[in-house]
């Protein structure tokens, strides 16, 4: 045992550290401004992404004959867990998560076209699962895809349809059983060309960045867009949740934060003389940050390892998610707190201190217990998968 | 980065688990309790038979010489199965401490004799102070030794033991020395702790103490004792990752059987999400610990890793068993039911050689210089 990276992987670490700051130029951090474009979409943005797929970063882990690198899931943990940090909106979704599952399940012509497009950093795709009543409950959900000849018909709604509004295509699960006995195998997955008639988005405006809404009219698209099983979605939906979870909680991103703060309180001045971090309350939230993100960065490991051993254990998987998410609420509680009143100051207004970044994380913050499954069913899966306790009812 | 645990040493847990099972049903753990030395020689023979005592030995004293990591192995089996085992104060805190820092003659002298089935132990802790390096117990230089005074608390097996390990100040130089529990000035009265133990606080007074018999003085004695907090704190880490684990499965299946309002308590979230609280926080546990301990185990700088994994340590002990108790009701209390003996360990081990307040104040300061340093 030992827990440490090897001197390769603490140099894919520092390259990709270095390769980052040279992704997040002026004009993307301009750009970034508009609350619209904060998770990508922008002119630089699109730029700065087709430059990674060109530059060769895109899909590390995937396949040779899909032109990955075939490196090992730690590897990709690093990379995945450097581009967070960097504050850049790379599409993970869709080259960690849909990708893949597209690559195996897809049409030899879509999949040319989608993966091929995701490697050279030119696509990116929307996830459209939850509606307005299927949220934690997904095999509840009503969008119907209908079989009319060559074409499928969608018809329906979906909420919080995120980064659809520059997404290329929607990631989309619909209906094509109507029997209600058949919650779980009556769902097929699809392709939809954002391009297509009858599409369409609104926005929704949340505690932070943008999400949308997304409408599906007399939607006709051809069944070479139908990926995988007709009925055989649910699988292609958990299988994809599964491979997300990675990188929803990584360490880096919040281990920047910590530092951010703790640099920010040993410069500037305490009310009672000395510097901020020199008072005992504020030295105990940063080691209380500490102590946390430890354990944070050491199961994020782990569970790159133990993927590259085998399938991701499902009752460590959502210990992940949950431990990760509650904790990244926790850490922005224990850090704000340092900065005291001034910590509410916005980005962009006189004052803000880190540029108002924690401020921001804090208040979207709230997404992360429920998003990508909800840590409810998350403890669940770990009573049942984990201690073998009964199903609850 | 590589967590695989070695086959030997999935071996040596195994091994460890069966014996160490024969040793601690019910019946036999409740002729410790109490008033009793917490100790039972029969199994502590079977250990050394096995060769489980040497795990951190030399193999030219009797031991396999599989190191550290491999011996907080052990003490989460034994923190599983809450036998009568006092591996941390003999094997951690006081052999371990001499393995890596005392003399030859010492080294040839007692390894072999704990290797064997000896009983060394450590006094490590006194009133108010968890830090042996910075002791609050004087020694005098004396003709062929020194003459040692103070008091130690909370001593495991002090009344069986051959020799006890601890750290005294002369003159702002430290010492650690063995002392014998039957020498001349030592008094040991008993201690009844929370685990429900006997334990010994030591009066020394003026204890005349051999030159032989000193294991480290000056800065290898400050190493010494600093290796010895930071190892006995991960090993009662890893004690704790086994009790806390024992006491989440002992949760997990009797709320699983117990019924109320006609159905199994665990079907309701409330408590099977309690349960699964307890899984995360003991997996947190579990990666700390095995970080600090092999961290220690390569001779690596561990002091930053084991004061976290120490913090985790009371946290996740307060938690697991707070919500063990509670999920079971009054049976988790009744004292003919497993559960409560883990619970009162568990706190023993919550509340020794350094809590997480205490610990979250020091790793707070340490944080301080380090920014303080670089702004
Ligand atoms: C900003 C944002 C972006 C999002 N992006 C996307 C996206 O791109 N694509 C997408 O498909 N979805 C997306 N989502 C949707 C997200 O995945 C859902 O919000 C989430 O799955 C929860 O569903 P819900 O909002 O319908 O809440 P509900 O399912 O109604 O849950 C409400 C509450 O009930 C609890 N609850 C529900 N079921 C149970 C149960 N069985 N046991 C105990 N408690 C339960 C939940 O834990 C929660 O606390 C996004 C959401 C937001 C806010």
């Amino acid at each position: 045992m030992n827990i440490e990276l090897t001197a390769a992987q603490k140099a894919l670490q520092t390259e990709v550290r270095e390769y980052m700051k040279t992704v997040m130029t002026p004009e993307l951090l301009e750009e970034m401004k508009d609350d619209d474009l904060k998770e990508g979409g922008g002119p630089e943005f699109r730029k700065q992404y087709a430059r990674m797929g060109a530059d060769g970063w895109i899909g590390l882990s995937w396949p040779k004959d899909l032109g990955g690198k075939e490196l090992s899931h730690i590897e990709q943990y690093i990379f995945t867990d450097e581009v967070i940090r960097s504050g850049f909106a790379y599409p993970f979704l869709t080259t960690e998560a849909v990708a893949p599952v597209l690559a195996k399940n897809a049409n030899d012509e879509v999949r040319e076209e989608v993966v091929g497009g995701v490697k050279r950093g030119e696509v990116t795709i929307a996830i459209g699962y939850s509606e307005p009543n299927a949220g934690t409950d997904l095999a509840s959900l009503r969008t119907k895809a209908e079989r009319d000849g060559d074409d499928w018909v969608i018809n329906g709604q979906k909420m919080w349809t995120s980064l659809a509004n520059y997404a290329d295509y929607v990631w989309l699960a619909a209906r094509t059983d109507p029997d209600p006995d058949k919650k779980h195998k009556g769902l097929t997955m699809f392709l939809v060309p954002t391009d297509t008639p009858g599409y369409s988005c609104t926005p929704v405006r949340t505690l932070g960045a943008r999400t949308n809404a997304t409408y599906y009219e007399d939607v006709r698209i051809s069944d070479k867009y139908r990926v995988g099983e007709i009925n055989g979605g649910w699988k292609l939906i958990t299988s994809q949740l599964n491979v997300e979870r990675l990188s929803l909680f990584t360490h880096g991103q919040v281990h920047s934060l910590y530092e951010s703060v703790a640099e920010w309180a040993a410069e500037t001045k305490a009310p009672s003389g000395g510097k901020v971090i020199e008072q005992s309350w504020v030295q105990h939230n940063l080691a209380r940050v500490k102590v946390g993100l430890e354990a944070l960065k050491i199961m994020c490991w782990n569970q790159a390892w133990m993927m590259d051993q085998g399938p991701l254990d499902m009752a460590k998987a959502s210990t992940a998610k949950v431990y990760g998410s509650e904790f990244f609420v926790e850490l922005y509680r224990l850090l704000l707190e340092c900065m005291g009143g001034a910590g509410s100051i916005a980005a962009h207004s006189p004052g803000a201190i880190l540029q108002g970044k924690l401020e921001f994380r804090w208040r979207v913050g709230s997404i992360l217990t429920f998003g990508g499954g909800t840590n409810e069913v998350q403890r669940d899966i770990i009573a049942m998968a984990g201690l073998w306790m009964p199903r609850t009812r | 980065m590589d967590f695989t645990i070695a086959e030997e040493l999935a071996s040596v847990q195994q091994l460890a688990q069966q014996i160490l099972n024969d040793f601690s049903d019910v019946e036999q753990l409740k002729a410790f309790d109490g008033e009793h030395v917490r100790f039972d020689s029969k199994l502590w023979e079977a250990l050394a038979e096995a060769g489980l005592l040497g795990l951190d030995i030399p193999e030219p004293q009797g031991g396999t010489d599989l190191g550290f990591f491999a011996l907080t192995a052990l003490c989460e089996e034994v923190g599983r199965t809450a036998a009568p085992a006092p591996v941390v104060p003999v094997l951690v805190s006081a052999a371990g401490t001499l393995r890596r820092f005392g003399s030859d003659a010492l080294k040839e002298q007692w390894l072999s004799a704990i290797a064997g089935g000896s009983i060394v132990t450590a006094a490590l802790e006194e009133y108010g102070n968890e830090d042996p390096a910075t002791p609050a117990t004087s020694a005098k230089a004396t003709e062929g030794g020194y003459a040692v005074s103070g008091t130690k608390i909370c001593v495991s097996l002090a009344d069986q033991a051959q020799r006890i390990l601890l750290s005294a100040n002369c003159d702002g130089q430290l010492i650690v020395a063995l002392i014998d529990p039957k020498a001349a000035g030592v008094t040991l009265s008993p201690q009844l702790v929370t685990a429900n133990e006997l334990r010994h606080e030591i009066a020394l007074d003026n204890v005349q103490v051999p030159a032989e018999d000193i294991v480290a003085t000056g800065a290898t004695a400050v190493d010494a004792m600093n290796w010895a907090t930071q190892a006995t704190r991960t090993a009662l880490c890893a004690s704790m990752l086994g009790l806390c684990d024992k006491m989440m499965r002992i949760t997990g299946s009797y709320t699983s059987e117990r019924e109320q309002f006609g159905r199994a308590i665990a079907t309701f979230q409330s408590v099977s999400h309690r349960v699964a609280d307890c899984y995360i926080d003991i997996e947190c546990l579990r990666l700390v610990t095995q970080q600090a301990a092999s961290l220690i185990d390569q001779g690596r700088p561990a002091e930053e890793a084991v004061t976290i994994a120490k913090i985790w340590c009371g946290d996740v002990a307060h938690r697991v068993s707070q919500a063990s108790q509670h999920c079971h009701g009054g049976t988790g209390v009744d004292r003919d039911y497993p559960l409560f003996r883990y619970c009162l360990q568990a706190r023993q081990i919550e509340l020794s050689m350094g809590n997480s307040a205490q610990l979250t104040g020091q790793l707070g300061e340490e944080i301080a210089r380090e920014f303080l340093a670089a702004s």
